[in-house]
């Protein structure tokens, strides 16, 4: 019971949150609010499933970083403007061209194909089935990340650190040459 | 499942015997419908217990304050003004309910539950005792971390949403404060995990005993240090003073809950204090033995003796007191530092974090992940202990 109260109040917060990102257009703030909410509903889901390690990094990244530097970003651009022109006319913000168009069109083709072919082996052997009993993954994803899949966390701290030095280049005060 | 309040109940026998005999008498398994009372009940109680020590900090705040400024302090409500908090709250609760007509309404409000929601979400895994503990997560200490992020978001809507200068730079500054201190505070809590070798609580202080000389504090020279670099990170993500920029009053009137009154002010004030508790209550967990009695009195053996579900909770009651008496201290501290020290520049507390505190919490991590591969995990008193046996000649 405790499963589906868990799976059912997830499962509510990440589509209602969802919902809102994509029809809340007046205001990116509260777009943003909404995304808090899905993000909090997807660790929920994970939570549900067992992955707990999962269900907690997913807090501390995006609930943590990622959406307190989206609202850092939309407060400092000012995202709470009106689509309204100096003369009272709404602007239709350009919504590309034939090309973007062509490409876009493409694009969706292919992605909704891979999606469908992989939902489809889902679809097929869907068995309803218990859940494995819980066990804990931490020592099994510690393990994992520095015996199998160390080549993958070494390249992933290398990408970190440049990211840490590019940073640390942008923010730094410019040299006057003269 | 986890360790949690419900596995140390259903250890005894009289909790087994209850289950059963409800279950019989409704005809249905009533396991889980128990569990999930006792849960309801415990959680209540702690939400209950923490509002009101929230409520005496602001109390013991005033008091110590004036204490060091040779003041009386609030003595007028009830016994030595103890009873000020329940003034304070009925006082809050009439208050008018006041939104600015240029707010923005809906992250107005949703502001101080935010900050509400993400202090007591982190209660859940803060080990009073080794019985009383809501869940034992696997990943405890990572998802405290994570939870309590949603503070940050709070504070920081609140401050945009007041639609208010004043509040717009305190919720600026709050969010970047909180964000920064995360990075040396989250590196000296995996220093402490390295050494445990797991992140659940029970296993972080299941490592230590019940002396100094067994805690993570004295465990070995960096993790000393790491103690003090975590308590100024958290010092600094609670926004108290020296770091208490957010609302700094003589710059920003109040900060981000400027434009904000009644009890939506109130759990602003009431999150800040339960989240020094917290605080507070993870670095005794972390490096002061968290619930720890000396001479193994909390489990209970030494009470053999009496009938076992007596002598069990007598030790839970010592690991109680022990828990508290430490968080309580820290927290004496914490307010003794406030209005001690004046308050930091922007850039010195940005200096602070970046050139002096997360440079120190990485050499710590990597010194003590050398100390643990060198000495095999030993404490420097156990070195100690082992030289002396050697040097005598006992080998």
């Amino acid at each position: 019971m405790f499963d589906s109260v868990l799976f059912i109040s997830s499962a509510v917060l990440v589509l209602v949150g969802s919902l809102g990102v994509l029809f809340i257009k007046e205001n990116l703030m509260h777009a943003c609010v909404s995304l808090l909410t899905a993000l909090f509903g997807v660790a929920g889901l994970y939570a549900t499933l067992g992955a707990d390690f999962l269900a907690a990094t997913q807090l501390v990244v995006y609930v943590g970083g990622v959406v307190i530097l989206m609202l850092f970003g939309i407060m400092l651009t000012g995202g709470g403007t009106s689509n309204e022109n100096k003369f009272g006319i709404e602007k239709v913000p350009g919504m590309g061209s034939v090309k973007t168009y062509i490409v876009a069109g493409v694009n969706v083709l292919v992605i909704s194909l891979i999606v469908i072919r992989i939902m489809a082996n889902v679809m097929k052997d869907y068995k309803a089935v218990p859940l494995p009993p819980y066990e804990s993954t931490v020592e099994k994803l510690g393990t994992l990340l520095v015996t199998d899949h160390v080549l993958a966390f070494e390249i992933s701290s290398i990408l970190l650190l440049g990211a840490l030095v590019g940073a640390a280049i942008i923010a730094r005060p410019t040299r006057r040459t003269n | 499942m986890n360790e949690s309040l419900i596995s140390y109940l259903s250890q005894f026998e009289g909790h087994q015997a209850f289950v059963k005999m409800a279950s019989e008498m409704a005809g249905t398994d009533l396991t889980s419908t128990i569990s999930f009372m006792i849960y309801l009940a415990a959680v209540l109680a702690v939400v209950g217990v923490m509002a009101t020590i929230g409520g005496l900090g602001t109390y013991a705040e005033r008091k110590i304050s004036a204490d060091l400024q040779a003041r009386q302090g609030p003595n007028r409500v009830g016994p030595f003004g103890l009873l000020q908090m329940l003034a304070d709250g009925v006082k809050m609760i009439l208050k008018e309910d006041i939104i600015p007509r240029d707010a923005d309404k809906f992250m107005f409000v949703i502001a101080p539950l935010l900050c509400i929601v993400g202090v007591f979400g982190s209660l859940a895994v803060v080990p009073f005792s080794s019985g009383f503990i809501l869940t034992d997560l696997n990943v405890g200490v990572f998802y405290l971390l994570g939870i309590s992020s949603l503070v940050g978001v709070g504070i920081f809507i609140g401050g945009y949403s007041s639609n208010s200068k004043w509040s717009m730079l305190g919720g600026m500054r709050g969010a970047s404060q909180i964000i920064s201190y995360e990075i040396p505070v989250t590196l000296s809590i995996i220093m402490i995990v390295l050494i445990a070798g797991g992140m659940s609580f029970g296993t972080l202080i299941s490592g230590q005993g019940g002396f100094p000389h067994q805690w993570y504090l004295f465990h070995n020279p960096f993790t000393f240090i790491g103690f003090f670099v975590y308590f100024i990170g958290a010092l600094a993500e609670t926004n108290r003073a020296p770091f208490d920029l957010p609302e700094a009053e003589s710059e920003l009137v109040s900060g981000y809950h400027t434009e904000y009154t009644g009890m939506r002010f109130a759990f602003f004030a009431l999150a800040e204090y339960i989240e020094v508790f917290v605080v507070c209550g993870v670095a005794v967990a972390l490096f002061l033995g968290g619930y720890k009695v000396p001479f193994d009195l909390g489990n209970g053996e030494a009470f053999s003796a009496l009938p076992p579900i007596i002598g069990k909770n007598i030790g839970q009651f010592l690991q109680l007191g022990s828990f508290f008496t430490k968080t309580l201290a820290l927290y004496y501290v914490v307010i003794w530092i406030r209005w001690t020290l004046p308050r930091l520049r922007v850039d010195q507390l940005m200096t602070l974090c970046w050139k002096y505190l997360t440079p120190i919490a990485l050499f710590n991590l990597l010194m003590v992940a050398v100390w643990v591969y060198a000495f095999e995990g030993q404490s420097m008193f156990e070195l100690f202990s082992s030289m002396g046996s050697g040097s005598s000649g006992g080998h």
